[in-house]
């Protein structure tokens, strides 16, 4: 080691610096200042003073304000004594000074003194604060530490020594310019960003505990769509960036886990979030960054030394049955009057009076006071549990981080659960400063129960007039054959099914990453990342032959399994070059993914009673088996220019090659090309106090999707099915041999403004169209296949994003940050084939794609109420002309003779969240708030429960307030008259319901225990919290959930909200130790 | 000096290894190409046309289309079969099968008459139909390019150009008026060849027919390796050529395949011995011609069996539908007939159980094969009808004799034998109300009885309590008079409800194709 002491002995009057350097070592930095100033520097000669290489251009600045700018990005300090003698050195271990009173100042980067911080003797509670100047004086012993603490900056510490003044400088914990930002394939300082881009801490995620990073993210993001669309145990949210800019890929974004697409993670683990909006950011993902990019840092060693981190969650959840309020025995039997009144449409002798004689006859009073309330005997309140643990550490060569996660929910739903254990183990060793090998491997296992739609299904419908349990307690066994009465339209008792029935499934993954990082010259970098991954699950559905229904006596067990294996292979070369105040840097290389899919499963039916496996399944066993295979294969590059750190410019290009499409049409490629300007590093906002940052971005760029599963060219028969016994080919599919990519253009323009370091705004504006959209063009069905996959037809989204953050107060011992944002997308569809329909299977809900149409659009009569003389529904009729040109619009009652039309779309006209964080002292409370406004969701779970009398065996919804029931000619009427109510299930606008909703997503409340009485018994920090989720949910919505599934699938169309897994309200505890 | 220079030679063996290590796989990643990934379980077009094995499989698809729930509107739906389909949306909507309950699915609309374009059943039923013949049309035309075919070539053929034939039959009489009511009027889109258009319009009914009975004869010619009843015959053909001929009203042609399939020699009239065990042993039935086959993989149950609505042993469906008052009044003056042995009354202590009112007569003739409540091989085609085929025939042409000989021939083998009518027409009846009195009765719940009525251009009278009563609540309900005052009790053969409308997808995307009214 060489040491080497280095005084200035120089001393001028002057204050204010003027500098211009480039590309300097840090010691002639030093050394230029020494000769233009009257202060000297004090410091060891280590590496970072001979290799970090500064540019720099100052005018008549503060020696603080020059002295930050150069050490920036370093872990060094700097102290000032009288004598203007400086000393650098690690923050932590700056100076040591003679014991005594010492004095001194304490200012912000820029130079301005800051009053009221606090100023402690670390490890006592003996301190001070700085007054109106920033000037402070306090008695200090030998070897003790202060510590500087100031709302909205950093902490700092430093030790004190005898008669000497210290110069403190805080840095705002707002200015995050120079925080490293993990873009693509590379890392970049937040200031030379070119593209849309939001980070999310950690600190801004430990509000919400869930196994799931999307409810995390819920109203946090500008732009982002978080749907919790279910309440089950495990559920993970639907997340959907800038809109929906495809039909039939994937529009989840594409997450990345350390540099690696796909991956596990645990939340507990995770360090930051960077959600990529951009094509200037997500084009270096090329062909899988559609629908945006979110990229999942975890954690790594922080300090030098051991700590450990352990947290314990615990509370329940309850289950929200939302704005749908099932009937109770009494309210059902009023109700049922209403199917009783005098009525024959038609006839003119009608009373329009309830015939109560006949209606007691078959609704005995008894009924009233039968009571029971299904929903609440099958949905409960339920426990959750989570445990977090983690060690981390570093040493000169090597670091680590370990974390270990204990997650257990119980579900609200009967016989519903989850639990996950994860291991996550981050490693790196510095064999040189230059060369690192990090093994990363992340160990996950979950079991769980899942449950059947119908038993929800039934918890709803079945009537409060029966008793799900006998004389002793225990679910009373029903089916056709049995001869009490048993008043719901099905022979089934939900309860009795669940007590002997069983879904669970069990789910194994582990990651492994190997990343390998050498630096060939000063300016020559190689890096290779490399994921190996495999996952099996299993999932087994089981009725005993106790159970009523279909499995009755045979009882039947299904058990199906996947197992899923891959690697992924990034190799890049990187290079960073400067000359003067010019910097390029970029990489170049390639990238390979190959993922596999195999799946088997085995049924079968007349089980002995009490066991549970294949083995013992005596009849009508099926098996089924299948595999897939992707290939992708990528080229990656990436350039960056900037200039005197002000102007930044950026490119890339990306070929992908997949196995998805024909040879021929398998490579595309993805360019971007992005900007920005730095106007606050100008010399004519240099040192502005009221506009901190201002940076303006644009970029555009291409990605690709070809997510659409294996083989969607090929002209194919299935081999699946048999016909007696022996192979029966089935035509499975229209070839489309031209089948290529589908691309995304984005253009995108961006402004971040930063205000006297407390308003902090970013503005973003993007088009997106999506061309050579994979579509599956309707085919008449008469050449017998539904669709065929073809390139055609757009997608345009435009919006605009909002993000503001803003520190409405800050003061030693109270503060108050808003963070809010709100983005509104528009959607257009263009170029679009003839008319193409979609509808859904089980209910005829249809949704409508066409030209100049929006994605999703519903396509359904439009409801126009009851006719006031008859009781009967109305729809629209439109008479058009040859022209297509409207004549009339008139009402009918004949739901064939209805017009379809379209009716709106459940895609949000804007949505967005805001976040009030309130500090005081060492309490605080942060409420988070998430709103979706202006789509459309068809509630179809009314079909059933508002259905007029047609089903008169299934328990009904409680009417909203102003809805009315038709009882007499004349009558204003918002439902039909039982009597006369032919089609009113049937779909129409009238469950087409407003989905707009303000949800208070996130109440915590957090207290920090003071620090004096921890350390004596060894622990750094504790902090404990309470918490509730989805405390309340403002909506106009009617139906079981505002919040409803936008992934198309089986059985599922975007916007339709049927009886589902509730969601859940969510109390919580949880205490944190850090030692 | 020397020891700084020592460590760094060692660091940099290591690190060369290590670079190698990476560098290698990455050069050799870069030269390793995107493979062609072929699915597992599905097989090329043009790979399985080639082989015979591939259209033997291919003419299997065609067959297994029948039972299978094929995927459909982004769902698998276990509503939704072929079978299902055509027994539900032709009986339901007869006056043999009576609703005990309003539903959500869309069967209920063959009961209530409130047709829709978008109705999912009869939707799938169309696209079902049609790829099964696209299936047909890939296997016959790459068999036709194979000189000198082999004669279980030409087999396999034949079956294809019977199936074809079948599909635009059934198309045809669920979604086009009656041949008797208009030969011209719009039929169904044929297609024939797979070249053809996407886009089409629909033929006209004669054109239909003229094309069934073209590919039926084409296939009756073809098949001489017989494969079984679970497969389509030269008899299978002939009997679709009955059938056909007599829905023209072509009385000759009726008698005259009736005729070959009877003589034919290949099967006999079960028994009323035998009778009640027929539809549980179709596959081995000495009356089947043609059924399709289902194996006890094939037991959908409760939620995808054709048993489920119309049958249950308490759990094994949902058993809303019924035989209706109607038909059991209709054979109310002969409880010795075999035939009430498929009518199985809900009882407890011997009290006949009511749904919503409506009494409970299940229906056993999807039910029983292999002793499953929910599994039988659906008969197609079987001997009975060939004699009631030519006995209406014989009726319209009037040959009453024979007529009244070919009725009581059924009557004789279904516990009948002391009520034949001997060549005597019972006072205020015709003979054709005599053979469509015996073909309710015989072919009951098969398929057949709303085309018999609508194409003899007579009235549906569903005048009897149930749930396709508009608007009827149980408490309406008073079994010992008749409702009155209800829409659509009497359905007249020139109701365009008679029919299904053209799917909503179908016109949506073949501007050619025009809507029913």
């Amino acid at each position: 080691m060489l040491v080497s002491l280095h005084i200035s002995l120089w001393a001028f009057s002057q204050t204010s610096i003027s500098l211009s350097v480039r590309k300097q070592p840090l010691s002639a930095v030093l050394t230029l200042i020494e000769q233009k100033s009257d202060y000297r520097f004090l410091y060891r000669e280590t590496s970072a003073f001979s290799r970090k290489e500064i540019s720099l251009k100052v005018e008549n600045a503060s020696l603080d304000y020059v002295l930050s700018l150069i050490l920036e990005g370093t872990d060094l300090g700097y102290t000032i004594n009288e004598n203007h003698l400086i000393m650098i050195g690690e923050k932590e271990e700056v100076t040591v000074l003679p014991a005594d009173w010492i004095t001194g100042v304490v200012k912000n980067e820029r130079g301005d003194p800051l009053p009221n911080v606090s100023v402690l003797i670390k490890g006592t509670t003996r301190g001070t604060q700085t007054d109106e100047r920033g000037r402070f004086s306090i008695e200090v012993a030998e070897g003790d530490s202060l510590q500087f603490s100031y709302i909205g900056f950093e902490p700092q510490s430093v030790k004190a020594g005898h008669g000497s003044a210290l110069a403190i400088i805080l840095r705002s914990v707002n200015q995050q310019i120079n925080e490293v930002v993990v873009v693509g394939y590379s890392d970049k300082k937040r200031s030379e960003l070119t593209s849309a881009i939001t980070v999310i801490s950690a600190e801004k995620l430990k509000d919400v505990t869930t196994n799931d990073i999307g409810s995390m993210l819920q109203g946090k993001v500008a732009g982002l769509q978080v749907v919790n669309s279910s309440g089950a145990p495990g559920a993970a949210a639907e997340i959907r960036l800038r809109g929906v800019s495809s039909v039939n890929a994937s529009q989840s974004p594409l997450i990345v886990v350390d540099g690696i697409i796909g991956g596990n993670y645990d939340p507990n683990d995770v360090e930051t979030i960077t959600v990529l909006k951009d094509a200037g950011a997500t084009a270096m993902y090329g062909s899988q960054a559609n629908a945006g990019v979110i990229i999942i840092t975890t954690k790594k060693a922080a300090a030098g030394k051991t700590s450990f981190e352990a947290k314990i969650t615990t509370g329940f959840r309850t289950p929200d049955f939302g704005k749908m309020k099932m009937m109770s025995g009494s309210q059902l039997y009023e109700h049922q009057k209403e199917y009783y009144r005098d009525y024959i449409p038609g006839d003119t002798g009608n009373s329009y009076k309830v015939d109560l004689l006949q209606f007691i006859n078959e609704r005995p009073r008894s009924l009233r006071t039968q009571n029971y309330d299904w929903l609440s005997d099958m949905f409960k309140r339920a426990p959750m549990t989570n445990f977090y643990f983690s060690a981390s550490g570093r040493t000169e060569k090597s670091d680590y981080y370990l974390g270990l996660t204990y997650y257990d929910e119980k579900g609200t739903f009967l016989n519903t659960d989850y639990q996950r254990i994860n291991l996550r183990a981050n490693s790196t060793h510095h064999f040189t400063p230059g060369i690192s090998l990090s093994n990363n491997i992340n160990v996950s296992g979950t079991t769980g129960k899942s449950y059947d739609y119908n038993d929800v299904y039934y918890a709803y419908l079945n009537m409060p007039w029966d008793n799900p349990y006998d004389s002793v307690g225990k679910p009373v066994y029903v089916d056709g054959n049995s001869t009490f009465k048993w008043w719901s339209r099905d022979k089934v008792n939900p309860i009795h099914t669940i007590a002997n029935s069983n879904h669970p499934y069990k789910n194994f993954d582990a990651n492994y990453d190997l990343d390998f990082n050498a630096a060939i010259t000063s300016w020559l970098s190689f890096s290779s990342t490399n994921r190996g991954a495999a996952s099996y699950f299993k999932g087994t559905t089981y009725y005993s032959p106790l159970v009523a229904g279909t499995y009755s006596g045979t009882g039947y067990l299904d058990e199906e399994s996947t197992l899923n294996y891959g690697y992924i292979s990034n190799d890049l070369l990187k290079f960073n070059l400067s000359s003067g105040e010019h910097r390029i840097s970029g990489l170049a290389g390639v990238a390979f993914e190959g993922s596999h899919t195999e799946l088997m499963g085995a049924s079968g039916k007349g089980l002995p009673v009490g066991l549970q496996v294949l083995s013992v399944v005596s009849n009508t066993q099926a098996v089924s088996g299948s595999n897939d295979a992707s290939i992708i294969q990528s080229y990656i590059s990436q350039l960056n220019y900037s200039f005197r750190d002000r102007y930044f410019l950026s490119g890339s290009y990306r070929v992908d090659g997949s196995s998805a499409f024909p040879s021929g049409h398998r490579y595309a490629s993805f360019p971007s090309v992005s900007a920005a300007w730095l106007a606050s590093r100008e010399s004519f906002l240099a040192g502005s106090h009221t506009i901190n940052n201002l940076k303006f971005r644009l970029s555009y760029g291409v990605t690709g999707t070809q997510d659409i599963g294996s083989s969607r060219y090929l002209g194919l028969y299935s081999l699946s099915s048999q016909y007696n016994s022996t192979v029966a080919a089935e035509p499975s599919q229209l070839a489309s041999p031209d089948l290529t990519w589908e691309s995304k253009y984005q253009w995108n323009a961006g402004i971040d403004i930063g205000l006297f370091r407390r308003i902090d705004l970013t503005v973003d504006l993007y088009n997106n169209i999506t061309k050579k959209l994979l579509l599956q063009v309707s085919q008449p069905l008469s050449v017998g296949f539904e669709q065929r996959w073809e390139n055609t037809g757009q997608i345009v989204n435009n919006g605009i994003e909002i993000g503001l953050s803003t520190a409405n107060i800050l003061t030693r011992d109270f503060s108050w940050k808003t963070d809010f944002n709100i983005s509104f997308n528009t959607n257009k569809l263009r170029q679009f084939p003839a008319t193409n329909i979609n509808t859904q299977s089980t209910w005829s809900i249809s949704q409508i794609y066409r030209e100049k149409g929006n994605l999703y659009e519903f396509y359904m009569p439009k409801w126009l109420g009851v006719d006031p003389q008859t009781g009967a529904p109305l729809w629209e009729q439109i008479t058009k002309d040859a022209q297509g040109k409207v004549i009339y619009r008139e009402a009918t009652s004949n739901y064939d003779s209805a017009t379809y039309q379209e009716v709106g779309s459940p895609l949000p006209k804007f949505q967005g969240g805001i976040t009030n964080t309130f500090r005081y002292k060492r309490l605080s409370l942060s409420v988070n708030a998430y709103f979706l406004y202006g789509n459309k969701v068809f509630s179809n779970s009314l079909r059933f429960v508002e259905n007029d009398g047609t089903e008169p065996y299934y328990n009904q919804a409680v009417l909203p307030k102003g809805y009315k029931i038709w009882t007499k000619p004349g009558d204003i009427a918002t439902e039909p008259s039982p009597q006369n109510a032919t089609n009113s299930t049937q779909t129409s606008s009238r469950y087409l319901k407003d989905g707009s909703f303000i949800s208070i997503r996130n109440v915590a409340l957090i207290y920090e225990l003071p620090s004096a009485f921890l350390k004596r018994i060894g622990v750094n920090g504790v902090t404990v919290g309470i918490s509730a989720d989805n405390v309340y949910t403002f909506t106009k919505f009617f139906g079981q959930d505002p919040q409803t599934t936008i992934t198309p699938g089986t059985y599922v169309m975007p916007g339709v909200s049927d009886f589902k897994y509730p969601n859940n309200r969510q109390y919580l505890f949880n205490v944190a130790f850090r030692f | 000096m020397n020891r700084v220079f020592k460590i760094r030679i060692f660091a940099g063996r290591a690190m060369n290894g290590i670079l190698l290590f990476f560098v290698l796989p990455a050069l050799l990643l870069t030269t390793a190409c995107v493979k062609d990934v072929t699915p597992s379980d599905s097989i090329t077009t043009a790979t399985l046309t080639t082989t015979s094995d591939g259209l033997a499989n291919a003419v299997n698809g065609a067959y297994a289309l029948l039972k299978d729930h094929v995927t459909f509107a982004g769902s698998t739906d276990e509503n939704n079969m072929y079978l299902r389909q055509y027994f539900e949306c032709s009986d339901f909507a007869s006056d043999d099968i009576v609703c005990g309950q309003t539903t959500t699915d869309p069967l209920y609309y063959s009961f209530s008459l409130g047709h829709t374009a978008t109705q999912t059943n009869m939707r799938y039923f169309w696209y079902i139909s049609y790829k099964i013949i696209n299936d047909a049309n890939t296997v016959i035309e790459a068999a036709e390019k194979i000189s000198n075919p082999d004669v279980s070539t030409r087999q396999l053929l034949g079956e294809c150009y019977f199936l074809r034939a079948f599909a635009h039959f059934n198309l045809v009489r669920f979604f086009a008026l009656p041949y008797t009511t208009s030969p011209s009027g719009t039929g169904v889109i044929l297609r024939t060849s797979s070249m053809d258009p996407a886009i089409k319009a629909r033929s006209t009914v004669q054109e239909v027919y003229q094309s069934v009975i073209g590919d039926a004869e084409k296939g009756a010619s073809l098949m001489n390796a017989a494969r079984g009843v679970g497969y389509a015959s030269k008899e299978a053909a002939w009997s679709l050529l009955s059938r056909v001929f007599l829905y023209e009203e072509n009385n000759d042609s009726t008698i005259y395949y009736s005729n070959q399939v009877i003589n034919s020699g290949k099967f006999s009239l079960t028994t009323a011995a035998t009778f009640p065990s027929l539809f549980a042993n179709a596959m081995s039935g000495t009356e089947t011609i043609f059924c399709v086959a289902f194996t006890s993989a094939e037991d959908y149950g409760k939620f995808g069996s054709i048993a489920s609505m119309v049958y249950s042993n308490g759990n094994s469906g949902w058993g809303e539908e019924y035989a209706s008052p109607s038909l059991r009044d209709t054979m109310s003056a002969h409880p010795e007939d075999i035939r009430w042995s498929y009518i199985v009354p809900d009882t407890v202590g011997g009290v006949i159980q009511k749904k919503n009112g409506i009494e409970m007569y299940y229906i056993s003739k999807f039910s029983n094969q292999g002793g499953s409540p929910t599994l039988s091989s659906p008969i197609m085609f079987r001997l009975a009808e060939m004699y009631l085929n030519r006995a209406e025939a014989e009726a319209k042409a009037g040959q009453i004799a024979e007529a009244l000989n070919d009725v009581d021939m059924i009557r004789t083998n279904r516990g009948l034998s002391a009520s034949l009518y001997n060549g005597q027409i019972p006072s205020g009846q015709t003979a054709l109300d005599v053979v469509l009195k015996e073909r309710r009765i015989e072919l009951a719940f098969e398929g057949h009885r709303s085309f018999d009525v609508y194409r003899n251009k007579r009235s549906m009278n569903r005048t009897y309590w149930g749930y396709h009563l508009l608007g009827l609540k149980e408490s309406d309900i008073d079994l010992s008079v008749l409702p009155s005052g209800y829409a659509n009790m009497i359905i007249t053969p020139d109701n365009p409800k008679i029919i299904y409308y053209i799917p909503i997808d179908e016109i949506e995307t073949n501007s050619l194709c025009t809507q029913n009214n």
